[in-house]
């Protein structure tokens, strides 16, 4: 359903991501780990559209879509969600009224009728109550003064009621004490079906406990370097990146010989 | 010289009452202030030529009803072109708050009254001096020791075509107890007000404030609400604009006792041809106080806004924290904001900041909110909006908030960009 080929993508003149190639099909969960400055967080903001981060070559589809073609919000309304690793503050705005905006935004894509004020605050009630959030805190501004932990358990409300079909979920479990990593586990895993993707950025495995990956790539220097299966994070909670930097090396020689 | 000066001098000969004394030195004041033009530096940017020379007819009788806010229980004082209407106000009060007309009051109110008239409000105010003058409507409310008034007092001050009026309150709020006020004008028709208030409260004690300046369109407003603050006394107030012909307010607060406390929120929108003129004045003259004012407004169309707020630190004042900030977003490229924030510390042990700014939108809540899917064209709006909502986010009382959010919200939906 997303389809990455060789993307090369920069910010503020600094290339980061260096033919970068992915697949991910229905139903499959991808995690991506790697060291610091590889590209992870880079990947998602490319894919969402943010602004300052240029594609030079490659592509990338959604279910067919050119992703890299549209505006930031048409991403979004065709299925894509990335939560963020530092969800940003929005005092003034409240979080109902955001959700609720959002909500409508993406039922009038798929052609859906729009929810009441009524039908939407259940929904959004269940949905804080499923990451466990108290309900004030859809009153309050976005983010507005959330700890950590909330900030990333109203970013996977968020996915919880907007039902996207490929979730990049960036660092979402950084800074986070071990039950609120199983909430944002299970709310993951929640929405886990067979007609729906995830690319789970993180650096540790800890979060894969939870979140049982099908698949396991390293990113290194904006390209993937490895792919396994699960068992691939364990090895490298074992030995860390730093064979990462020997491999060209090893490369050298078996040329020479 | 103003000819309406003129008959504001002569108007006040025959007034005689018990204010007298204080409405005598003001007098002498008045007769020698100069009328406001370009170069008066306190009316820069806010021109008189409306009021220089105007002439305000008797309004016809009218019997105009005071809506009450949904969902607020106040206390209700109302003033219909600046006469006391009993008929619409309160009359049962609960125990601890005792309010009276200036022209009953009794003689034990007239002494801590008499003292207290014209002292907390500076004299430098033009039309303050007029009010001193020419109030004899208004009220004095006085709140007993330890008493915690929950229920708001609501001031409404009702203007019809070519009304002028000029009224007064006077609040003290005794130690250590509570009371909420409301001051409301209403009336967009061609009139001319100064309503002022002066705040007395006293140690420990706690004053939740709002003024709601919505007059709009022709009428003109000039008043302004002052506060002296003691030993730890509170202050939290909420100030919110719109602009018309003239719509000017001034508000200074005296930290006059040790680790008070003031916070001060303010909020325009304006729109048309709108003036909205905020002058604000914070004196430090104790140590440890904390102010923490926050002015925010969406300037529209072809509108201007003044901004002056001024926080004075004096020597004693030691500790003090104080911060200023005044933020604006201009919604078109005819919009005018004169905005000047000054410190002025005397004080070496203080922390004081202070800012201006034009704002633009903030990028990052922008991405963010498309992200989720919300137009751009939508988010903007939501963001424009929740710049001023914060601040009704913040004022204590809820269903003020609620009365209020709408009537904001409308405005600024019908406002363009340009």
């Amino acid at each position: 359903m997303l389809s990455i080929k060789n993307l090369h993508a920069s910010v503020e003149e600094k290339q980061i991501l260096k033919g970068l190639n992915l697949e991910v099909k229905p139903g499959e969960v991808h995690a991506i780990m790697g060291p610091n400055g590889a590209g992870k967080s880079t990947l998602g903001y490319v894919l969402s559209g943010r602004e300052g981060y240029s594609v030079q070559d490659g592509s990338a589809s959604l279910q067919g879509a050119d992703l890299l073609d549209m505006d930031i919000e048409e991403r979004a309304k065709a299925g894509l969600f990335l939560a963020f690793q530092y969800p940003v503050e929005i005092p003034g705005v409240s979080n109902l009224e955001f959700l609720k905006a959002a909500v409508d935004a993406q039922r009038e894509a798929r052609g859906e009728e729009a929810l009441s004020s009524a039908e939407f605050l259940k929904m959004a009630r269940e949905a804080s109550k499923q990451v466990n959030l108290p309900i004030e805190f859809l009153k309050r501004g976005v983010n507005e003064g959330f700890s950590g932990g909330e900030k990333k358990r109203n970013e996977i409300l968020q996915m919880l009621l907007l039902q996207p079909k490929l979730c990049i979920l960036d660092e979402s479990d950084s800074g986070l004490d071990i039950d609120a990593l199983q909430v944002v586990a299970k709310g993951v895993n929640s929405l886990r079906s067979p007609d729906r993707g995830f690319i789970v950025v993180t650096h540790y495995q800890r979060l894969l406990d939870y979140i049982k990956p099908d698949f396991v790539h390293v990113l290194s220097d904006g390209k993937i370097v490895k792919s396994g299966d699960a068992s691939l994070a364990l090895e490298l909670e074992e030995q860390g990146y730093a064979w990462l930097n020997k491999q060209p090396e090893d490369d050298a020689e078996g040329l020479q010989v | 010289m103003s000819e309406w000066l003129n008959t504001v001098l002569s108007r006040a000969q025959s007034v005689d009452d018990w204010l007298s004394p204080k409405r005598e030195q003001s007098l002498a004041l008045l007769r020698d202030a100069k009328w406001p033009n370009r170069k008066t530096e306190a009316w820069k940017y806010t021109p008189l030529r409306a009021v220089e020379n105007a002439q305000f007819a008797a309004p016809a009788d009218v019997e105009a009803a005071v809506t009450a806010i949904a969902g607020l229980e106040s206390i209700d004082l109302v003033f219909i072109n600046g006469r006391f209407a009993a008929e619409q106000s309160t009359a049962n009060l609960p125990q601890g708050l005792h309010i009276t007309q200036l022209a009953d009051v009794s003689e034990a109110d007239k002494t801590w009254a008499l003292q207290a008239f014209a002292a907390i409000k500076p004299s430098r105010h033009l039309f303050g001096l007029v009010n001193d003058a020419l109030a004899t409507e208004g009220v004095i409310i006085d709140v007993a020791a330890s008493a915690k008034i929950t229920a708001p007092v609501r001031i409404v001050n009702q203007l019809s075509e070519n009304a002028e009026a000029h009224n007064r309150v006077l609040v003290r709020v005794a130690q250590q107890a509570s009371l909420t006020v409301v001051e409301q004008t209403i009336g967009d028709a061609y009139s001319f007000n100064t309503a002022f208030a002066e705040y007395d409260i006293a140690d420990d004690a706690s004053l939740e404030h709002y003024r709601f300046a919505l007059q709009t369109d022709k009428a003109m407003s000039v008043g302004g609400s002052h506060f002296q603050l003691a030993n730890r006394s509170q202050l939290n107030s909420t100030l919110v604009g719109f602009g018309s012909s003239l719509s000017r307010l001034d508000v200074d607060v005296t930290h006059g006792g040790e680790h008070a406390f003031a916070k001060l929120n303010a909020i325009y929108l304006l729109d048309g041809e709108e003036l909205f003129d905020l002058h604000s004045t914070i004196e430090h003259a104790q140590p440890h106080g904390t102010t923490e004012e926050n002015v925010r407004g969406i300037v529209g169309d072809s509108a201007t806004a003044v901004f002056n707020g001024r926080i004075h630190i004096h020597r004693d004042a030691q500790k003090t924290l104080a911060e200023l900030n005044n933020r604006n977003l201009l919604m078109s490229n005819k919009a005018v904001i004169n905005t000047k924030p000054e410190l002025e510390i005397y004080a070496d042990d203080v922390r004081c900041a202070h800012g201006a700014t034009i704002a633009e939108i903030d990028k990052k809540a922008l991405y963010y909110m498309q992200s989720r899917g919300v137009d751009r064209a939508q988010a903007q709006v939501m963001l424009n909006f929740g710049f001023i909502n914060e601040l009704v986010d913040q004022m204590p009382n809820a269903a003020l908030a609620e009365w209020l959010r709408p009537q904001l919200r409308q405005r600024f939906a019908k406002m363009e960009v340009n």
